[in-house]
């Protein structure tokens, strides 16, 4: 093959950069995970004994609370985010003024460019003390300072990057659908509603599926939205390792965190993708 | 009965549609308005009166400006770095046929499913092991990684457009594959390494959960800065400084969209005339 030098060679700086700043730092954070931490040192000594202590501790109440947490938001967000973007999508995908569609889409790629910090400060002036914290809370009748109101909080933080993702995500599925088949649909007398959930629904649920997974694993590796709208009193896998660096330097027990986040979010994603392909291959 | 349903059905789906937009723009109205607060204090939404005072105390606070000048170089070193690596990979990763393409081609993206904090904790650690204390290296070891899967990714996505009959005919009519390259493969492929150029600029501007891990005393970028003034004061320069970025995510847009187009970027799917 001709090319096969100058192909390797446009390969390498990828590579270097992938060994140096991916492979290696996992493959240090793989190997601290499972060595013995002193308390009161940083991190753990160049020669200490390994040990399974750092991932035994994660399966301790105390440390599953917050991988529960992580996946209590996570879930309810994300279903949140699919259920609202979904019609969102839909009027977008089938908007027939081309102006109209391009500022929709103009908008919704914003919003998900936006910053994290400029919705996280956006959110707590709004919901916070000094915007409407105390006219929502009492209306909902919880304290503006109780957990429910910080969780609903952290919840409109995430809310607020999901739902631009997900409605962009299943635009591009729902233009791919072919319209004539709701046509059809109602010409036999279907009801719109009724063809929506009989057709659209169905045929949207790789769709679905692959905007779920998107949604899911942005709230696993959410934060900023629970380290600010948390508070201290919601707090995600994230958080816990980022304390074990800024509060004890118990790197050990962070990477064995780490490592478990991380093959966490693997197997959601390989999972969901493997069952898009498996059992909706074939409409593609 | 059938007309019932179907109206609430729409109602319905209007009001989300009315709800999002509201949750969604609502509050970036109130942090607009509170960061020309004239008051002195972090007081109720709406302000009483109006000024510029958060905008001329963020450009004359040093902390902020310094985060700020460490940000933007940052990016810009950044976005050559991962920009010239991720382009070189997208056009070795086109031309090459033959087994493992997939493979290699997943795991140049995989940088992105990797969660940030994971990317922070694993470089901090690295970095303490080989002796790399420096801020601002190990600052831009964190962003180049983060960015690179976004550059490879777009102009793959360029490139795969492209027929190879037009490289092919340039080289017929005796060019050589360099010449062919440059002159034909490059200004076609241009739209996916602009959008991977302006990804990977926005990313690395916006990080917090990597370059919290990675900053030192003397070099922090301005995410950074915003997120330690958040957890400690109330203060509006935050809000005026949230403002700035909006604008700047505002241009980004327009950059994007006169670049490459937003539809294109969307598509406009299979079934539109």
């Amino acid at each position: 093959m001709k090319y096969s030098r100058s192909t390797a060679l446009l390969l390498l700086p990828g590579f270097a950069l992938f060994l140096a700043l991916l492979v290696l730092p996992l493959a240090n954070v793989l190997d601290e995970s499972f060595r013995l931490f002193e308390p009161g040192r940083i991190g753990s000594a160049k020669d200490a004994a390994y040990t399974l202590f750092n991932y035994a501790e994660i399966l301790t109440p105390s440390y599953l609370r917050y991988f529960a947490e992580t996946f209590k938001f996570g879930v309810l967000s994300s279903l949140i985010a699919l259920v609202v973007a979904f019609p969102i999508a839909y009027a977008v995908a089938r908007q027939p003024s081309p102006i109209l569609r391009k500022l929709a889409i103009g908008f919704l790629i914003g919003m998900m460019f936006l910053s994290t910090l400029v919705r996280v400060n956006a959110l707590q002036l709004t919901f916070g003390p000094t915007g409407y914290g105390q006219l929502l809370s009492g209306l909902l009748n919880v304290s503006p300072n109780g957990r429910f109101y910080t969780e609903l909080v952290v919840v409109f933080g995430l809310l607020h990057y999901l739902i631009p993702i997900a409605a962009i995500t299943l635009l591009g599925t729902i233009q791919n659908l072919d319209p004539r088949l709701i046509d059809a649909s109602q010409v036999l007398g279907a009801s719109r509603l009724r063809s929506h959930l009989s057709i659209t629904v169905p045929l949207c649920i790789p769709g679905l599926l692959s905007a779920f997974m998107i949604c899911f694993t942005l709230c696993l590796s959410a934060f900023v939205v629970p380290m600010i709208l948390g508070k201290g009193k919601v707090l995600f896998v994230s958080n816990l390792i980022y304390s074990r660096f800024s509060e004890i330097a118990d790197y050990p027990s962070g990477s064995a965190v780490a490592i478990t986040m991380l093959i966490v979010a693997l197997i959601t994603i390989y999972g969901i993708t493997w069952m898009v392909s498996k059992r909706y291959g074939n409409l593609k | 009965m059938k007309r019932y349903i179907d109206n609430s059905a729409a109602w319905l789906s209007a009001a989300n549609i009315i709800v999002v937009l509201v949750f969604l723009i609502f509050p970036i109205a109130v942090a607009v308005t509170m960061s020309f607060d004239a008051r002195e204090y972090l007081g109720r939404f709406p302000p009483p009166e109006y000024s510029l005072r958060w905008y001329r105390h963020f450009f004359s606070d040093a902390y902020y400006l310094t985060g700020l000048a460490t940000s933007l170089r940052l990016a810009l070193i950044t976005t050559i770095v991962s920009t010239t690596a991720g382009v070189s990979a997208a056009i070795a990763l086109d031309r090459y046929v033959g087994p493992g393409k997939q493979a290699l081609e997943s795991l140049f993206l995989s940088p992105l499913i990797v969660p940030a904090v994971v990317i922070g904790f694993a470089l901090l650690l690295f970095f303490a092991n080989i002796g790399v204390f420096d801020g601002f290296t190990r600052l831009l070891g964190g962003h180049i990684i983060i960015t690179f899967p976004y550059t490879v990714r777009t102009t793959l996505a360029g490139l795969v457009g492209i027929r190879k009959t037009l490289t092919e005919a340039a080289m017929s009519l005796g060019a050589t594959e360099r010449r062919a390259f440059w002159d034909i493969t490059f200004p076609l492929a241009r739209t996916g390494i602009v959008a991977g150029a302006v990804f990977a600029f926005a990313f690395s501007m916006d990080d917090v959960a990597v370059s919290l891990f990675l900053t030192s005393p003397d070099s922090y970028t301005l995410p950074v800065a915003m997120v330690s003034m958040m957890r400690t004061n109330f203060d509006l320069t935050i809000a005026a400084a949230a403002v700035m970025l909006m604008i700047f995510t505002f241009v980004l847009i327009l950059v994007l969209d006169r670049t490459i187009g937003l539809d294109r970027l969307i598509g406009k799917g299979v079934f539109r005339s």
